[in-house]
């Protein structure tokens, strides 16, 4: 079996040698990728969607329709997550920690029900005592990457970035705090309900911005039908990329922290890291 | 409304997400809502079928932007008739599948049906688009979703299956998309027209020919031809009934249309037969497959495992005919892309409803099924006849297609593979029928053996329904051969 993939990798290894032998200069300014369609793209874009940054506009605009597959795709990643991961069952033993005097409760049986006051702490079985340091550092970081974020994806038409990448700075704020606190925290500030929420909000949007150009008159995902509805039908191409990638980053960041805590908890949302 | 070639793909996606919405406010709004989805996308698909019949190929830019630089979709007479068939499968799945799904997944239904909707869309984007690399994101989705419902099946064996899936099926993506990377290179281009057209003149190039043979390996392994088919029949029998009824039929059917996509649009006939060596090749390989496939079915013991290795003997027929090099073996291929889903769906309808109420099928466990199921098993015996391929159905008459163009290419051993396959499937189903057909020897009876008696224990009212409706379709399609080959295929193919 071994001598068979030996021979099917040297096969293979032929086969993108012999391909090369044809292969265009590197860099070559004409070859054929650097002259068919980016000419186009570099001279029409600003005129066509007053945006300009060109990868933006050939992401959300021109190829608009792959992006919100890929959108679709991440969508479907964090659902595959969730729908194998979750596992609705309690967890079998659980601990309480009695705040005041750091004693710890040990409830071995995990269907029965246990009603603690606010002076006792559900927690972790390994339990690690809270670095000051660590929480403190991430508590003040944290609002600004999610700020960043936010730039990150507004900021898209203009420079570098966009939903996805705004989206996973801002899913990744969120896993920050999961790990300088505990995974409790996390789910407790953001139900299950709102990243699952998100996600398909996120992914409708971009949908839903494409979907009702048609009934305005114009092509599937063709912004400028959406002018009437826009305060600045100049840039309405512009703003319409703006939409979508707002949808983007909301997806992102949803499925970002729903494939974490899935994870990382085995599907049970209760304990991980 | 000149939308229809878009919404076809593009109410599925909507009705998963609002169900991805309605799963956390109303679980029991996702199925109506994914009915609904799928409704749309059958209307919308009869009307491009009927448009693209009476008035030619249909092109639809996205975005609106002209094609080499947008994405467009070009659906002509072969799209047009995949489309319909992928989204009627779709359809009358969904709604035999209300009962299988709440009794196999019971705690995840509302999932299940968002994740139904996004493999949906992606077969149905694969069969409309018209632009290389549009297929590539789409293909992912189907993949995806596909990895998640084999490891949603059977529990403990289910996620090992999915495993080898994933494994093998990301291996065939990538060689599928490194093959556009290729073409690329060479082009400039993804889009499919554009691309054909500035591959005239490079035909000497070996960018194009390693492009070619990437794609198609590529497309090999995800349609699980034979030496890349071992992912195939672990990954069909366990994933859940309500799934594998539509990914059997559909998955490798809606892959080997990609394959004679690329064949007749973007390479183009002339460029691969310019050598008979590799289309020689090629159909022995198929021949190969075939063969192997039909002793490899009558090896299992597992209804479902059976049926598995039959898809990978169907494959051969398909792949087989597509690269005959000649209309009559084109037109077998593109005609059993049609009979081949239809009586696979049938088939995996009837083992389903078996599946519902026998909860395993096992061979032996089949005993007495004719006097307990007697409509399902009737839709067992047509879609078995059509596979085997006994006259007025379906399944005879693309075989009869396949066995001229192997005889006009002087393949005779792609036709004695054909037939010998044929006769193994008889065997194959007549030893099923033999175990359904008596019932079951009572034990406590001593050394008197009597009968006992059969209780009639039928499947439910939707899913006989479904069953009996496209099992009826068989011979209607059989019949009617003629009209779908003169209308549809020949002036494809022309």
């Amino acid at each position: 079996m071994k001598f068979l993939g030996v021979i099917i990798v040297c096969l293979t290894g032929g086969l993108l040698l012999y391909g090369t032998t044809d292969f265009p200069d590197w860099g070559d300014p004409s070859s054929p990728a650097s002259t068919h369609l980016s000419d186009y793209y570099i001279e029409k874009t600003i005129e066509d969607t007053k945006v300009p940054n060109i990868v933006t506009s050939v992401l959300a605009d021109y190829r608009g329709f792959d992006t919100m597959f890929e959108t679709a795709v991440i969508f479907t990643a964090g659902l595959a997550c969730f729908i194998l991961l979750r596992d609705f069952r309690g967890k079998k033993e659980r601990f309480y920690r009695h705040k005041p005097t750091g004693v710890v409760l040990h409830v071995k049986d995990g269907k029965k029900t246990l009603t603690v006051g606010k002076e006792f702490e559900h927690m972790d079985k390994d339990w690690v005592p809270s670095d000051l340091i660590i929480k403190t550092v991430c508590r003040i970081l944290i609002p600004f990457i999610q700020i960043y974020a936010m730039y990150v994806v507004a900021h898209g038409d203009f420079s570098p970035g966009g939903g996805f990448q705004g989206g996973v700075i801002f899913g990744s704020s969120l896993i920050l705090l999961a790990i300088s606190y505990d995974l409790k925290t996390l789910v407790n500030r953001i139900k299950e309900k709102v990243l699952g929420i998100f996600a398909a909000l996120g992914v409708l949007i971009f949908v839903g911005i494409a979907a009702i150009c048609m009934p305005m008159g114009g092509n599937f995902l063709d912004y400028t039908a959406l002018a009437p509805l826009v305060w600045d039908p100049h840039h309405v191409r512009a703003l319409g990329m703006l939409g979508v990638e707002i949808g983007v980053g909301f997806a992102v960041m949803a499925v970002m922290a729903i494939i974490y805590i899935n994870i990382v908890s085995e599907g049970r949302h209760d304990e991980g890291l | 409304m000149d939308n229809y070639p878009v919404l076809i793909v593009v109410a599925p996606l909507l009705a998963a997400l609002f169900s991805g919405l309605a799963v956390w406010i109303e679980e029991r709004l996702s199925y109506p809502i994914a009915l609904t989805g799928l409704a749309i996308s059958v209307f919308s698909a009869f009307n491009v079928l009927l448009q693209v019949i009476t008035s030619g190929p249909i092109q639809y830019r996205m975005a609106g932007w002209a094609p080499p630089m947008g994405i467009e979709y070009r659906i002509d007479l072969l799209n047009a008739m995949v489309l319909l068939l992928v989204s009627s499968i779709g359809f009358l799945n969904l709604v035999a599948s209300y009962k299988s799904v709440k009794q196999e997944i019971y705690d995840r239904a509302p999932s299940f049906y968002i994740v139904y909707l996004l493999f949906m869309t992606g077969l149905l984007g694969v069969t409309a688009t018209g632009d290389l690399f549009n297929l590539y994101v789409l293909i992912e989705i189907t993949s995806l979703t596909s990895y998640a419902m084999v490891a949603l099946g059977d529990r403990d064996r289910g996620p090992l299956a999915s495993l080898n899936y994933v494994f093998i099926g990301v291996i065939g993506a990538s060689f599928y998309l490194l093959g556009v990377g290729y073409l690329y290179m060479q082009t400039g281009s993804l889009n499919m027209a554009d691309v054909a057209h500035i591959l005239q003149s490079h035909q000497e190039s070996s960018i194009v020919l390693t492009a070619f043979i990437l794609c198609i390996i590529g497309l090999w392994i995800k349609m699980a031809f034979f030496p890349m088919h071992v992912w195939l029949p672990n990954a069909y029998s366990y994933s859940p009934v309500a799934f594998a009824r539509v990914v059997a039929p559909l998955m490798t059917k809606v892959m080997v249309y990609v394959m004679i996509r690329l064949m007749i649009t973007v390479f183009g006939l002339d460029y691969i037969f310019k050598s008979p060596f590799l289309a020689d090749a090629v159909v022995w390989l198929a021949s190969i497959a075939i063969i192997f496939g039909a002793v490899m079915a009558l090896a299992q013991k597992n209804l479902k495992k059976m049926l598995a290795y039959i898809i990978v003997c169907e494959i051969g027929y398909m792949v087989g005919g597509a690269w005959m090099g000649n209309q009559l073996g084109m037109t077998g291929a593109i005609l059993h892309i049609l009979n081949d889903a239809l009586m696979t769906f049938a088939m995996f309808l009837a083992v389903g409803n078996i599946v519902y109420k026998l909860k395993d099928v096992e061979l032996f466990n089949l005993t007495g099924l004719f006097g307990k199921m007697p409509w399902t098993m009737a839709g067992f015996v047509l879609a078995a006849f059509s596979i085997i391929g006994v006259p007025p159905t379906c399944g005879f008459f693309s075989k009869w297609y396949l066995i001229l163009g192997a005889f006009e290419k002087g393949a005779y051993h792609f036709a004695a593979a054909l037939v010998i396959s044929s006769l193994i499937c008889a065997v194959l189903f007549f030893r099923v029928f033999e175990i359904c057909f008596f019932p079951p020897i009572s034990e406590d009876s001593g050394h008197k053996k009597s009968h006992s008696p059969v209780v009639m224990a039928e499947a439910p009212v939707s899913m006989l329904i479904v069953s009996g409706l496209v099992s009826l379709s068989l011979i209607v399609v059989g019949l009617y051969s003629g009209t779908i080959v003169n209308t549809i295929i020949i002036p494809f193919l022309k």
